[in-house]
């Protein structure tokens, strides 16, 4: 199979035209009443009759062996009802899902050592949390304890400490890709822009931690979960496989969930401690992190990888090829391999017509908290490696950042475009994306402060960054950068039931749980659209494992996408019923009618008489079986499962990593900055966003997530690092050490949108999810450098803290 | 983040609140605002086994002046000083650092005596009391005795309060017709803890000399400091950028060993103690100039 092969969905390539009633409009989240009001029900909010509390004990050490455990005075202290090491919890559950081809296993529990401070030790179930974090207090753990690796380039040296004993070596994966003809593209370059890049640790860090209810039932061999788990109806079956338990016995309810941030995506480790103490107790139990357990234990850190960065150029300007090397600082587990590396392969070449690249990836474990996946998922480390190049080509050509861009970009006409990697970029106007932004931005403005200011000596900066912000998903990212794959996975679906009852209410049904976007205003929009019916009529639910339908669930920005998509397909189905039951009634071919306005007419006959109301038919399919059609089924409703709507298969030598993340949005970000050079403080004077994701469902919601993403996206170009210190100890365990934004801190955002609709996707959509926090991070570490440019700084590192500042600015000086 | 078990008890005054203390002797803490005390509870960093609360003792929470002095009681929450306009004028520097004290939610609960009693070295208030020659009041089985700013703070999170004593008001002297005042703070936030800041008082005489000048620092050391150096540079000068230079070199220099932490290190803390001395200094100025 040298060819990728491609397959397009159902629908087809279509670029909508007809006019839209209801895509498009601005309304109201249809999620915030129960949101802002306290209704919503989150994981804590369930109680169960008889439910226990439970609470972890955490390693304080980095790298420990277990020797001994005395749980006794916990035991017999009242209110207690089961405490469980690792070895107790043998028994009861297996390691926790890892989809890394890798023999690295992580238990809920550590059973022999502990590989990073925080680790699971002991695990109680007591009448509250109270007693249960009492009981905790009175654990003897007899240690002996083991060097740290506690950062990744000690990790790699020969005779480092191992973290996994079964391997031969800390760095668990070790590639380099190549894609095109990256020697001779750097041989012909006039010069080669090298940079050495450095990305922080940082944790999704949502409002509310992970968490689980377990209620074990031994009589009918059945558990029933309640967790903010996200990925329902994917991958929840291996999590049964941690609890020992067949999955269609495990029935996972979808939770209301308090931000995620790919945090959420599989809470194998938080449902199994939960399933364990439910299992040994006969008893619901709840488990749910505290902000300490989540920041030290979450297992879902970001990258933390420093690159050695080339980008070769000719002196006019042209950019023809990258090179990147990474190391990357995986922590202690191996979860989901090297996903956030696979991932910015999508878009490694930005917006522009590089045409070869080579990328070497090493990812190293280390006694630190895991590193999954963290919104950008890896491309948003890639978006800030490349501007970060751009900008320094700028700078070392002599020409401007701007002029550098619009030359290199992507031309319209030039899609759907093949990057080096095989990925596939459905659609763009990337000029159209930058005209946008500075015809907000004023710079000219801008740039008469920035003069003004450095008279004074005050300092000013303008940042600007033209990215990408890749799309919808597909799976054989998960297993491509592995030459043998353990599943070779190629389905990411997305399902939706749509119900009519017999007065014609209109049910949608999801199967993955609200996330904290909007799919609830998504998917009544889209209903409307097809149903002809005002959304506020659309009653919208989920629904759980046991009466789930292949659902992939939020991850990628993907599901405003899957959701009209798998909407649409399930309501044509129920469209094509409901034409079949009308024509019958109405003496018509299904071919002659219409549906418009909630109602069925013959076409070219507008008089209610020849015509059926929504309710009408419901009230036939569901009361009136003798005046259905000969045969046909009562009732009306249909289920679509749409999958990927345009994907190909990487080529057996991955040369070609196929079309994997084709759904391609892009931004330009524009940043002004004012810097205090004595304090190094930074301060935001404007900031302007201008985003292409395709069609636009609903302008407000979109704007949400683009802020929040803007919020996040300068929380780590300024604020947030997860640190460990020397002896592998976290340093960040409390909100006060892992800052966070605040909204004093961030700016006010202008909002723009340009819209290339997708050729491959339902009403041309494309996921937005990510993107301010993929953009973000260049624009403002550029503004930051260009304010202290007459200082010759240069931002190589994030976060840009203060004293980072001062530290740069007195190099300059020194 | 579950506090272990302790008994709670609501004293209705302070000598109520001085009674409990002095029966449940050396593990009883006093429960003001709760902003500091009870974080650490959950986070089981403390674990007292008695909470005396004073919230319902109503007669600690005023602001007065007078016969030159100004009162504020225990209870009072720093919402309250942020927001008390009778204080402009020479004591703006007090309003400015009760309006930094975290966010809104945090001042509206938390209280002038818990600020100065946590001796938190990096909290907002200390280095204003040591600035306006503030007194702190305590009260004991014994009666009352005042404790004067300077000696109050020990060490982080130490004071000259015995176990069984009740902080109830500060009491300063206010500062002399012509008097300026201003707090600065570096925070890595807009708001949250600071890393360093400084509060400044300048007296200016008829001819625009500073006839006296005062400034406290907190965030550099132990506990919030007095930058007695800075004020001998300034005193009898003329108020100068140069001026103001020489005060932040001189802060600086004096300091010792400043603390580092995941936010900052001691080098950086240094950098800006004389960065702040010389903004409050010339804040500071600049009121009193106005008020002249």
């Amino acid at each position: 199979m040298s060819q990728p092969r491609s397959w397009r969905g159902k629908a087809g390539r279509t670029m909508e035209t007809q006019e839209r009633r209801w895509i498009g409009r601005d309304l109201k989240r249809r999620e915030d009443p129960a949101l802002v009001t306290g209704k919503a029900r989150f994981t804590n909010d369930v109680s169960l009759p008889g439910m226990l509390h439970a609470a972890v004990l955490r390693s304080p050490h980095a790298h420990a062996r277990i020797l001994s455990i005395d749980a006794d005075a916990a035991r017999e202290l009242p209110g207690v009802h089961a405490v469980l090491t690792g070895r107790d919890a043998l028994e009861l559950i297996d390691p926790v899902p890892c989809f890394a081809a890798e023999p690295v296993e992580e238990r809920a529990i550590a059973v022999e050592k502990v590989r990073y401070n925080g680790e699971a030790v002991v695990a109680v179930a007591a009448d509250s949390r109270y007693v249960a974090e009492d009981a905790l207090g009175r654990v003897r753990v007899e240690w002996e304890t083991l060097e740290p690796v506690a950062d990744a380039e000690a990790a790699m040296e020969p005779g480092a400490p191992l973290v996994h004993e079964n391997l031969d070596s800390n760095v668990v994966y070790d590639q380099t890709f190549t894609f095109g003809d990256v020697e001779g593209d750097f041989a012909r370059a006039d010069r080669v822009i090298r940079r050495r890049l450095r990305w922080p640790r940082a944790a999704p860090a949502p409002m509310e931690p992970s968490g689980a209810v377990c209620a074990y039932d031994s009589a009918a061999g059945r558990m029933d979960v309640w967790s903010n788990t996200n990925m329902l109806n994917f991958v929840a079956w291996t999590i049964a496989g941690t609890l020992k338990m067949p999955p269609h016995r495990v029935n996972f309810h979808p939770m209301y969930t308090g931000g995620s941030f790919g945090s959420k995506h599989v809470l194998g480790k938080q449902v199994a401690i939960a399933g364990a103490l439910s299992k040994a107790t006969g008893r619901p139990v709840k488990f749910m992190e505290d902000r300490a357990d989540n920041l030290m234990a979450n297992d879902s850190q970001g990258p933390e990888r420093v690159y050695d960065a080339e980008l070769a150029v000719t002196d006019e300007g042209d950019l023809l090829s990258l090179r990147l090397h990474t190391v990357d600082d995986y922590g202690a587990y191996f979860m989901f391999a090297i996903t956030g590396n696979t991932n910015m392969m999508a878009q490694i070449s930005g917006p522009y017509t590089i045409s070869s690249v080579e990328t070497g990836i090493k990812a190293v474990l280390t006694n630190k908290n895991q590193q999954t996946v963290f919104r950008g998922a890896g491309s948003d480390v890639g978006n800030w490696v490349l501007e970060r190049l751009v900008d320094a080509a700028a700078n070392e050509l002599g020409l401007d950042g701007i002029e550098l861009r619009r030359k290199n970009f992507i031309q319209p006409d030039q899609f759907p475009y093949k990057i080096p990697t095989g990925n596939v970029y459905d659609s763009g106007n990337y000029p159209a994306v930058l005209e946008l932004a500075l015809g907000h931005a004023d710079l000219d403005h801008w740039r008469a402060e920035q003069e003004r200011a450095r008279a004074e000596g005050r300092y000013i900066g303008i940042g600007i960054a033209t990215a990408q912000q890749r799309s919808t998903y597909f799976s054989t990212e998960f297993w491509f950068h592995n030459p043998a794959p353990a599943t070779g996975l190629t389905t990411s679906p997305e399902s939706v039931r749509i119900g009519i009852g017999p007065t014609g209410g209109l049910t949608v049904t999801m199967f993955s749980p609200f996330w904290g976007n909007s799919p609830e205003t998504v998917v009544s929009q889209v209903v409307a659209e097809e149903f002809g019916v005002d959304p506020e009529e659309v009653a919208v639910d989920y629904d759980s494992t046991m009466h789930g339908l292949p659902s992939a669930g939020p991850g990628g920005s993907r599901m405003t996408v899957m959701l009209s998509g798998a909407v649409r397909g399930a309501a044509a189905k129920v469209k094509k019923k409901m034409f079949d039951i009308a024509a019958h009634l109405l003496e018509a071919s299904p071919d002659d009618l219409e549906l418009a306005d909630g109602r069925v007419w013959v076409k070219g006959f507008p008089v209610e008489e020849r015509s059926l109301s929504i309710a009408d038919i419901g009230m036939k399919a569901y009361w009136h079986k003798l005046e259905l059609p000969e045969g046909m089924e009562g009732g009306l409703e249909g289920s679509y499962t749409y999958d990927h709507p345009y994907a190909s298969m990487p080529s057996d030598d991955r040369t070609d990593l196929g079309a994997f993340y084709p759904i391609m949005g892009h931004a330009c970000h524009v940043a002004v900055v004012e810097v205090d050079a004595e304090t190094g403080r930074v301060e935001f004077l404007k900031y302007l966003a201008a985003h292409d994701v395709g069609t636009v469902v609903n302008p407000r919601s979109l704007q949400g997530q683009i802020r929040g993403g803007i919020a996040q996206g300068i929380g780590i170009a300024l604020y947030e690092e997860v640190r460990y210190g020397p002896e592998g100890e976290n340093l960040s365990a409390s909100l006060d050490e892992y800052l966070l934004p605040g909204a004093p801190d961030v700016p006010r955002v202008e909002v723009l949108h340009h819209e290339t609709p997708s050729p491959f996707t339902e009403y041309g959509v494309k996921g937005g999810g990510e993107g301010g926090r993929m953009v973000a991070p260049p624009a403002v570490t550029r503004a930051v450098e260009d304010a202290l440019s007459p200082l010759g700084v240069k931002i190589g590192a994030l976060p840009i803290t203060p004293e980072k500042i001062l530290t740069l600015t007195q190099g300059r000086e020194a | 983040m579950k506090p272990p078990s302790f008994r709670y008890f609501a004293a209705r005054s302070a000598d109520e609140a001085v009674g409990l203390l002095a029966e449940h002797g050396a593990g009883a803490r006093v429960l003001a605002g709760g902003q500091s005390l009870v974080q650490e509870m959950n986070a089981r960093r403390v674990a007292p086994e008695v909470l005396v609360d004073v919230n319902p003792a109503a007669e600690l929470a005023f602001v007065r002046q007078e016969n030159g002095t100004l009162s504020i009681g225990a209870l009072t929450r720093t919402s309250q000083v942020e927001s008390d306009a009778t204080l402009d004028g020479s004591l703006t520097g007090l309003r400015e650092a009760a309006a930094r004290v975290g966010h809104v939610a945090v001042r509206n609960r938390g209280t002038v005596g818990g600020n100065l009693a946590h001796a938190d070295p990096a909290a907002n208030l200390p280095p204003v009391m040591l600035a306006l020659d503030a007194e702190v009041v305590a009260r004991g089985s014994g009666g009352d005795r005042s404790i004067s700013a300077a000696n109050f703070f020990l060490g982080p999170h130490r004071t000259a309060l015995a176990p069984a004593e009740l902080l109830t008001e500060v009491r300063l002297p206010l500062p002399p017709e012509g008097a300026g005042s201003a707090f600065i703070e570096v925070s890595r936030r807009d708001r949250g803890w600071g890393i360093a800041g400084a509060a400044a008082v300048v007296a200016l005489d008829r001819e625009g000399g500073i006839s006296d000048a005062r400034i406290g620092l907190s965030g550099v050391g132990p506990t919030a400091v007095r930058a007695r150096p800075a004020e001998e540079v300034v005193i009898g000068e003329r108020p100068s950028a140069e001026l103001w230079k020489a005060a932040a070199g001189a802060a600086a220099a004096a300091l010792d060993a400043p603390p580092s932490d995941v936010h900052a290190s001691g080098r950086y803390r240094r950098h800006l103690a004389g960065v702040l001395v010389a903004r409050a200094l010339a804040a500071a100025a600049d009121r009193a100039e106005r008020r002249n």
